[in-house]
This record gives C-alpha cells, sequence and structure tokens, in this order.
C-alpha cells in the first residue's frame, strides 16, 4: 500500500496529476461517487467523513467542482451510467450548489441516457421546495436516511429529525416528482425490540418506496458509539439478536414485495441501486470529494499521479479526510489524493469474491480450489452451487465472512 | 601424580538438597576458582541447567588441595545429573569414582533419587560419606536425617558430616573427609590403557571431548585408542583436566579424572560407559557395566509453522551432537504435517529437549502425547515393537499387547499414603509392599505401567502430596496388558496425531476427557463438529461444538472495500494458528490437550 505524505493546511499535499490517460482503457468505467461532508451534527454511530455545519460549503464545492473537472480530463471517455452524491448530508447545502456540481459533472463527463443519479438526504433538511431543486437540478434518486421511526431510537442515535419528519420527507420527496426512493433503517440498537424494529419496517413497507436498506448497527471505532461502549456506557447486541432482527427486515419486506438482491439491501422490481451494484461486481468508480473512495483500471493511475505498479490490474485510491486539507491541495493544483493500493490478479479475485458474495445473484468462482470449498459448505447447507455460479443460503449469509474466508482460503499462500 | 593422593568423589544429591552450591563452595575454598570468578551453579554450563536448578550433562573438576596433613592431594569431583531419567549416565559417573557425598537436606530429609543414587554407590563399592546440608535452616532436623540415613539408606551417620553450604559451614571438614574417607584410586600404570567413558561433549572447534577416568595405564597425546564397545579407532590429538576451563596437560595417570580429544565428529563414537584402551597395546577386557542407552520415552515433534521442517531437522542435528540419547526419525501425520519421532530418556529429557530446541534455534513447536515402546505379538508369531499409536496394527492382526513395567518406589509423609496409593491404583499399579521409616515417612513399593507414569503421574504425585512425596523408578520388564488405540474422530475425520494407547478399562473415561476437553478447545466453526473418541470404529464417547450462526453482517457500502478486506485478512491470521483437518480448524492447543489429561 502506498500512502502518500499528508501535512497539514495551509500546505497542500496531493499529486501531481500526469497524462490523461488513454481512453481505450476507461471503457468499463461506469460509475463516480461524489462526497458532500456536510451535517446537521455528527450521529452517535458514523464513521464517514462530515463536519458538523455547513460553514465553508462554497469553497469546498467549489474545489470539489474543480476536482471533477481534473478527473474529467485525465480520464477521458468515461461515460457515466451511474452517480451517487452521498456523506455526510449532501441535501444539507444550498440545493444551488448541489445543482452546480450536478452540472460540472455533465460538463465533465459523458452522462449516458437514462444514467442513475443518486443526491443522499436527511428528513431534516428535506422540503417540497428543495426535493423540486434537486429534481430540477438533474438528480432522479433520492437516499433518505430515516433509519428508524422509534424517537427513543432516533435519539439515541443522535439523529435530528422525529418519526414524523421522515415520514413526511419521503412524502415531499415523492410529491416533487421523484419515482425512485430508497430509505435507510438501522436494526439491532440496543432498546430496540423485535416488535417494535418489525412495526418499523412495516411502516416503511407501507409508505412503498422503490428500495429500503436495512443496515445492522456496528460499532465503528473513533465514534462515540464507540466511546460509550467501551466505557461501558451502552451494552451491543447479542450477534445472533441482530440476525433475528435481519430476518425479521427479510420476512417483513419479501411479504411487501420488496426482493432482497443484497445482503442489507431491498427492491421492489427494477429499482436496485444499480451505483452499489457496481460496487458489490467488483466494477470501475472514480471517486471525488474530501474521504472518497475511487477503483479504477491500474493503468489509469499514471493520469491521477498515482505511481504505475508492476501487477496491479486495478488501483484503488482515496482521499484525506481534511476538508481544509482538501480545499488547499486543489488550489494549488494537486490531485488531492492521499493514498492508494495496487490491486493484483490475486487480491482482485478475493475482493471479487468477497463482494459477489454480498449479492444474492451470486458470483461466479474461476478457481478450482474456491469451487471446491463451495461443494463442501453447499453440502453443510451454506451455499448453493450452479455450475460454477455460487450464491449463499440463507444460514451461509448469516456466516458471510467465515464463508469467504473459506471460498478464498485456497487462493492465497 | 601418585596414586595415594588421588581421590575421585562425587556428589549425590536430590533436586534442590544443595549439590551445586555445595560444588561451588568446594571450588572457592581449593582456590579452584577466583572469587571473583565465581558465579552461582560453577558446574552448570547450560542455560537451562541454571534456571531450572539441575545438572543436565556431567561435569569433573580437579581441585588442588593441601590438606591438614601437609600434603597437596588431587581431587577429582564429578557431578552428576541427578534425574531419574539420567540413570545410566549416573551409575557410569559413580563407576569412575572411589567414593561419594551423600548430600541430605538437613530438614527434608532422604528422599526417593537419594535413595536410589545411594544404593547404586553402594553397589559400584563405593565409599558413602554422608553430609546433611543446610543446618542453617530453622527447620533443619540433623539427628532425625542422621536416624534416616541410617535406617533407610543403612548407612552409619552417626559421623556424618554437618553443614552450609550456603554459609560456607564445615567446607573444610569436607574436604578432609574426602581425603581421610575416600580411598585412593588402584591401579596398575605400567598395565596396558584401561579408561572408562563417563560422558562426552561435543565442541564446535574441538569437535567431541571425551570424559575419562583411567582405571589402569597412562595417556597422552599421540596416543592411538580404540573404543571398545564401537571398536572405533582415533589418534589423540590432546589430553587434559578441567580447572574448571580445559587445561592441556602431558599426560593423563593411571587413576586420575580428565578429557581426551581426538578428532572425533560423532558423540555416537564415543559412548558413556565404553573402555577407551590403547589400540597397539589393548586390554583384554574392558571395564564392566556398558550398555547402550535406549530410549524410554516417544513423542512427534513437528513445527507449528509447516515451513519450519528444515530448521528442525537441522536443530535435532546439531543436538544430537551433544546428547547422544536422543534419538529421532522423520515421521508425517495427516494433521500436523511432516516432523520427527524423537526418542527420550525420560519426560525430563523430552521437556529439557524441546525447550532447548525452542530456545537455542528459536523455532515453535508441538509435542504429540508421549508414549512408550510397546511389544506387539502379532497372530502371524512375529513379535514387533510400536513406538507410535499410528504405527499399531489393525486389531485382527494383534495376538497380544505388551507393555513395559517399573518397579516404582515413592518416599512420602506418612499422611500422604492414602492419597499416593489411589494414585498408583488409578495408574494401574501392583502393590508391592511398604515399609515405615523413621520421620513419620513411609516407602512405598509399586509395581506400575512405564505408560502411565509418564502421563502426569509425577505432577500427580507433587499434587497430591503436596510435594512431599518423591519418585523413583527402574524398568522391570514388559507384561501383557489389554491395551487398545484409542482414535479421537473430529468432524468426522480421524486426526491422526491425537491417536493414544490406553488400557482398555481407562479407554472410556480417557475418551470422555479428551472429547470434553477438546470441544472447550475447538473454536465454533461453519458447521457443526460432532467430537468422538473411538476404539477401533466403536465410539465410546461424543462431544458437540454447536454451528458459528452468524459472522457479521456487516454493511458494505461508501466504496471502501480495502478497509472491508482488511478486517477479513485480519480474521484469516487468526487462522493461521490453527491446523486445518477436513473440515474443521483446530486450534493449537487442542494437540497439547492430551498431555495434561488430569489437570480437570
Amino acid at each position: 500500500m502506498t500512502v502518500h505524505a499528508s501535512s497539514a493546511p495551509p500546505i497542500a499535499a496531493g499529486l501531481h496529476p500526469g497524462d490523461p490517460a488513454p481512453r481505450s482503457i476507461l471503457e468499463e468505467v461506469r460509475s463516480l461517487y461524489v462526497h458532500i461532508p456536510f451535517c446537521e451534527r455528527k450521529c452517535e454511530y458514523c464513521d464517514f467523513m462530515s463536519v458538523a455545519g455547513t460553514a465553508g460549503e462554497h469553497e469546498y464545492v467549489a474545489a470539489l467542482r474543480d476536482e471533477i473537472r481534473v478527473l474529467g480530463r485525465q480520464l477521458p471517455g468515461v461515460r457515466l451510467e451511474t452517480i451517487f452524491v452521498g456523506g455526510g448530508t449532501p441535501s444539507l447545502i444550498d440545493p444551488e450548489l448541489l445543482a452546480s456540481v450536478a452540472s460540472e459533472i455533465r460538463c465533465s463527463f459523458d452522462v449516458a441516457p437514462g444514467a442513475e443519479i443518486t443526491l443522499e438526504a436527511n428528513p431534516s433538511s428535506t422540503t417540497r421546495e428543495r426535493a423540486r431543486a434537486w429534481l430540477g437540478a438533474g438528480f432522479n434518486r433520492v437516499s433518505i436516511g430515516v433509519q428508524s421511526l422509534e424517537p427513543d431510537i432516533l435519539t439515541f442515535l443522535g439523529r435530528v429529525h422525529d418519526p414524523g419528519r421522515a415520514l413526511a420527507a419521503v412524502e415531499e420527496v415523492r410529491a416533487a416528482g421523484f419515482e425512485s426512493i430508497n430509505c435507510d433503517l438501522i436494526y439491532a440498537v440496543p432498546a430496540l425490540d423485535d416488535v417494535r424494529w418489525q412495526r418499523t419496517v412495516q411502516r416503511i413497507a407501507d409508505v412503498a418506496p422503490g428500495h429500503v436498506s436495512c443496515y445492522e448497527l456496528t460499532v465503528e471505532p473513533g465514534t462515540p458509539l464507540h466511546t460509550a461502549v467501551r466505557r461501558g456506557r451502552v451494552t451491543t447486541c447479542d450477534p445472533e439478536f441482530a440476525l433475528v432482527q435481519h430476518r425479521i427486515a427479510m420476512e417483513t419486506l419479501a411479504a411487501a414485495g420488496y426482493a432482497q438482491y443484497e445482503v442489507s439491501n431491498f427492491a421492489r422490481p427494477g429499482r436496485e441501486c444499480r451505483h452499489n451494484l457496481a460496487y458489490w461486481s467488483n466494477a470501475y468508480y472514480v471517486a471525488a470529494g474530501v474521504g472518497a473512495h475511487g477503483h479504477i483500471p491500474a493503468a489509469a493511475a499514471p493520469a491521477l499521479g498515482i505511481a504505475a505498479e508492476p501487477g496491479a490490474v486495478s488501483t484503488r485510491y482515496w482521499h484525506g479526510r481534511g476538508i481544509a486539507a482538501f480545499v488547499a491541495a486543489v488550489r494549488d493544483g494537486f490531485v488531492p489524493i492521499r493514498g492508494s493500493e495496487p490491486v493484483g490478479a490475486e487480491m482482485r479475485e478475493r475482493e471479487r469474491i468477497m463482494l459477489g458474495l454480498r449479492l444474492r445473484s451470486g458470483v461466479s468462482l474461476e478457481s478450482d480450489a474456491s469451487l471446491r470449498e463451495a461443494r463442501d459448505l453447499a453440502a453443510a447447507g451454506l451455499l448453493v452451487l450452479d455450475g460454477r455460479v455460487t450464491r449463499t443460503t440463507r444460514d451461509g449469509e448469516a456466516l458471510l465472512n467465515a464463508v469467504t474466508l473459506r471460498l478464498t482460503s485456497g487462493m492465497f499462500s | 601424580m601418585p596414586l595415594d593422593l588421588i581421590r575421585n568423589f562425587s556428589i549425590i544429591a536430590h533436586i534442590d538438597h544443595g549439590k551445586s552450591t555445595l560444588a561451588d563452595r568446594l571450588l572457592e575454598a581449593t582456590g579452584t576458582v577466583a572469587q571473583r570468578d565465581m558465579q552461582d551453579q560453577l558446574l552448570d554450563q547450560l542455560d537451562l541447567e541454571r534456571e531450572r536448578g539441575i545438572t543436565i550433562k556431567a561435569q569433573a573438576v580437579r581441585l588442588s588441595y593441601p590438606a591438614r596433613d601437609g600434603l597437596v592431594y588431587e581431587l577429582n569431583l564429578i557431578d552428576t545429573p541427578g534425574h531419574v531419567d539420567f540413570a545410566y549416565e549416573v551409575s557410569r559417573s559413580l563407576a569412575a569414582c572411589e567414593g561419594a557425598l551423600l548430600l541430605v537436606d538437613a530438614s527434608q530429609g532422604v528422599e526417593a533419587q537419594t535413595l536410589a543414587n545411594a544404593h547404586q554407590a553402594i553397589e559400584n563399592d563405593l565409599e558413602v560419606v554422608p553430609v546433611i546440608n543446610k543446618i542453617d535452616l530453622p527447620s533443619a532436623d540433623p539427628d532425625l536425617v542422621r536416624r534416616e540415613i541410617t535406617e533407610v539408606v543403612g548407612l552409619d551417620a552417626s559421623d556424618a558430616l554437618l553443614t552450609s553450604a550456603r554459609e560456607g559451614i564445615g567446607i573444610t571438614e569436607v574436604l578432609e573427609a574426602v581425603v581421610a574417607r575416600i580411598p585412593p584410586p588402584r591401579g596398575q600404570p605400567e598395565a596396558p590403557l584401561k579408561a572408562l567413558v563417563f560422558d562426552a561433549k561435543y565442541d564446535a572447534y574441538r569437535g567431541v571431548v571425551v570424559y575419562v577416568r583411567l582405571f589402569d595405564g597412562s595417556l597422552h597425546a599421540g596416543t592411538r585408542v580404540r573404543m571398545m564397545a564401537t571398536h572405533k579407532e582415533f589418534v589423540v590429538d590432546e589430553v587434559g583436566v578441567f580447572k574448571p576451563v580445559m587445561t592441556p596437560v602431558h599426560e593423563l595417570a593411571c587413576g586420575e579424572v580428565g578429557y581426551l580429544i581426538a578428532s572425533i565428529k560423532n558423540v555416537r563414537d564415543s559412548k558413556v560407559g565404553d573402555t577407551v584402551t590403547n589400540a597397539t597395546h589393548p586390554t583384554s577386557t574392558p571395564l564392566p557395566g556398558y550398555r547402550a542407552v535406549t530410549p524410554m520415552v516417544f513423542a512427534g515433534i513437528f513445527p507449528v509453522d509447516t515451513a519450519d521442517v528444515e530448521d528442525l531437522k537441522e536443530a535435532l542435528a546439531r543436538l544430537n551432537l551433544n546428547d547422544a540419547s536422543l534419538v529421532y526419525e522423520p515421521e508425517s501425520s495427516a494433521a500436523l504435517g511432516f516432523g520427527f519421532r524423537c526418542g527420550f530418556l525420560g519426560l525430563l529429557h523430552m521437556e529439557i529437549v524441546q525447550e532447548r530446541l525452542e530456545r537455542e534455534f528459536s523455532l515453535s513447536l508441538l509435542t504429540t502425547a508421549p508414549t512408550v515402546e510397546y511389544r506387539v505379538r502379532l497372530r502371524s508369531g512375529e513379535v514387533i515393537t510400536v513406538d507410535n499409536p499410528e504405527l499399531l496394527p489393525d486389531t485382527s492382526h494383534i495376538e497380544a499387547i505388551e507393555e513395559p513395567r517399573c518397579d516404582a518406589t515413592v518416599l512420602t509423609p506418612s499422611a500422604y499414603v492414602g492419597a499416593v496409593m489411589e494414585l498408583c491404583q488409578e495408574r494401574r499399579g501392583a502393590f508391592a509392599g511398604m515399609e515405615y521409616q523413621p520421620g513419620d515417612r513411609v516407602q512405598l513399593s509399586y509395581d506400575l505401567p512405564l505408560g502411565e507414569i509418564i502421563h502426569d503421574f509425577y505432577d500427580q504425585l507433587k499434587s497430591r502430596s503436596r510435594g512431599y512425596a518423591s519418585l523413583d523408578y527402574e524398568l522391570s520388564g514388559f507384561r501383557e496388558a489389554d491395551l487398545v488405540k484409542l482414535d479421537l474422530v473430529v468432524g468426522g475425520q480421524r486426526v491422526d496425531a491425537l491417536s493414544m494407547i490406553v488400557h482398555r478399562d481407562r479407554a472410556r473415561e480417557h475418551g470422555r476427557k479428551l472429547t470434553e476437553r477438546l470441544r472447550k478447545l475447538i473454536p465454533r466453526q461453519l458447521f457443526e463438529v460432532p467430537i468422538q473418541a473411538a476404539i477401533g470404529g466403536k465410539i465410546i464417547a461424543r462431544e458437540t461444538v454447536s454451528a458459528m450462526r452468524k459472522d457479521v453482517l456487516a454493511k458494505c457500502y461508501g466504496g471502501d472495500v480495502t478497509r472491508k478486506r482488511k478486517l477479513l485478512e485480519k480474521q484469516r491470521e487468526g487462522k493461521k494458528r490453527m491446523k486445518r483437518v477436513g473440515n474443521i480448524e483446530i486450534p493449537q492447543e487442542a494437540f497439547m490437550a492430551v498431555l495434561r489429561m488430569d489437570e480437570d
């Protein structure tokens, strides 16, 4: 792994871009992730890059647009099928700034007709007017951070909205004309019992967004929740308890016509998130903005100033987490990338299996060693094997990490 | 040096009774080692010996002592290992002497091993001088110990010396007693050379250094010598004495103790107990008592990391240069990969070898449960020996299995007689006798299977007698027993490294304990893991490790795949310390579990 030198502002740090990459190698790059790091407040559990308040949003967006422009110039020939503006809370910033980001993307990249363009929104910063503005800016999908419909759970999570606001936000977005809507929910929260969780999922299903994500609360290092757990103020859920809630979500949503297509994601037909599918199918994606992670063909890396590595098939890269440093780096003509990792063929295969196993459609196994392991696991009822394509069963999904380790164990020394 | 001025002696003592300290004081008092060069346990050169306070290799040192009679005597002190594992080495060291100091702790009294070694000295016609040590301790009871020596050992202890080696009390008296009471060597200086090999060590620069005691004749550089048991001949490069550093001398004379160096490449060519003679004028008869030492305890040693097998081979070869009693041959196990089947003199020897391999060669090792050598009579009439449960033929071919038995002696305070007898019965011992000794002590004699002794018997004896009981044993022969091979089947797969040979009556108990223990040691896996103990395919105990139900459903969005992959890799790292047998990952501790069966 290469971690490039970091330094605090005002001295900017980043990479000097090389020559633009040849168009021919970028045909498989079809996704773009853009990060907006502003939030009303930091949630207790969140470990994504964000800051409270919108101070500096103009400077940040200007730098972000500069970066998008540089990326478009250095990576010519990218035709975007999916764009995801996430955060943070993108809905929080001035809608005009969001529109300027969207138009910068259209100017810098070839955006395919019918491309999926998602905006992440929180109920507290959603209004019908704002939603109309987002639609006008070209967004066609909104992902709403509902998280819960139980007041005490929302408070515990550090969310600033109440259940009514969450449901209202869904209606506002829909009324503004969005046909593709996602609601994010969180389970396995202490004090959230199975009955209340089922009720939350049911009420969301009743509101009928096209897509629902149900994520297990995980305690990430560096979050206030982590500190609280470490100090014994919060007791986390038993893993099997979390599994029960996962299955409550699966059954409730299935009954409401949502198909599970990834471990934590459910959609009505045709409403799967194409952007996230790109991640899980180990596809490429360009990333812009503070804290964002990208994945590009290794041959394109030098165009962003990342040194070519022998044996690399693809390159993963990421931005630093400081807004001021990001802004300064872009101002000084750098590509504001802070770290990168060359991915060789073996590692790429491991990642492909790791990610692909998350999908209900499964993943094809290329090596005989993996296939042998898969047969054992199929015999134990953890996998279904169809030729070389395998997918987890209900039991296998609950053991995803262990199953992944098994399937990749023979591939590495 | 005239024979009259030579005294050859050793010190017999139980562990911790102060032998090394007394030796240190003798070296100091005779000026053999200057005060400033003095360090504790000077004769114990291995780190391991110092740390554990035990003697593993024999040592010899020449002291020059101006006695009260005005003459200067040459005293050769031969320091011997005290442990039962090294009984043969002890017997040869004793054979090199005319006398011995029997050192007994003034508060602990006579212990089983002291008794065994003292008897050996008496049988070798040695003059045994009782020394009661640690008289400075508040708990010292020299009168009781004196009675004990008289009645238990059968030695007149009325004139026993009283010392405190630690405090330097009675040291001169000890030296005077060595001169006055231990007879000088007898021998014929003009007769053909006849010298006893009582130890040998390998020196990386000089080759093998042979420790010898000359009974007849003399020896100097240039002499062509023959090892009478191995028939190997060598030309002597150097002879010398230990002061305690190796000091060359012109000649080793009749009755003296010293070393010879003769470009010998392998310690196997100069076996302990062998007789060295002059190749051109050989003696007609070798010294009595030579026998080839054979290992009694066997175990597989495997590197934890299978890639280290070559390093292990190299390390064993290096250790073997210095330790001829260690035998080994390559072995392969389905569960543990490639390693070596090793034979040891006993459990302590096994522990020492393993510890030295790990410490001196930085190896991380896995040792399978120790076993003894069985004699198997086949239906075909053939008799084979088996030292590895894996090699036991199918029961349908076996007529009978014979196991090695021991005459064991336990000395214990009478309060623990019940506990000791219970332990011996549990271990299939046959009671052979009980004698009351002074000081409220009891000497118990049992006929015990060696296979039971090597499985944690000593630790159990110590724990059930609060450390007071002591043990000595001697191989007495083989006897038929109803023995079976106990297999462990984990997840449907027999794990060869966990098999053991046990008595049928104890098999069920062993099986139950082992499966229980393994259930606690094997973590939950993707599958339910049945753990079974079986005899010839018949299951006699079963436990189950239930399957893991959940292993993180964590989210994976936001494109940070690197982190997710690293978390998974970390999980994989943990698994590296597991051995995969079939579908099951077994942690290393599980393989040790058999060694510590009686802990719970």
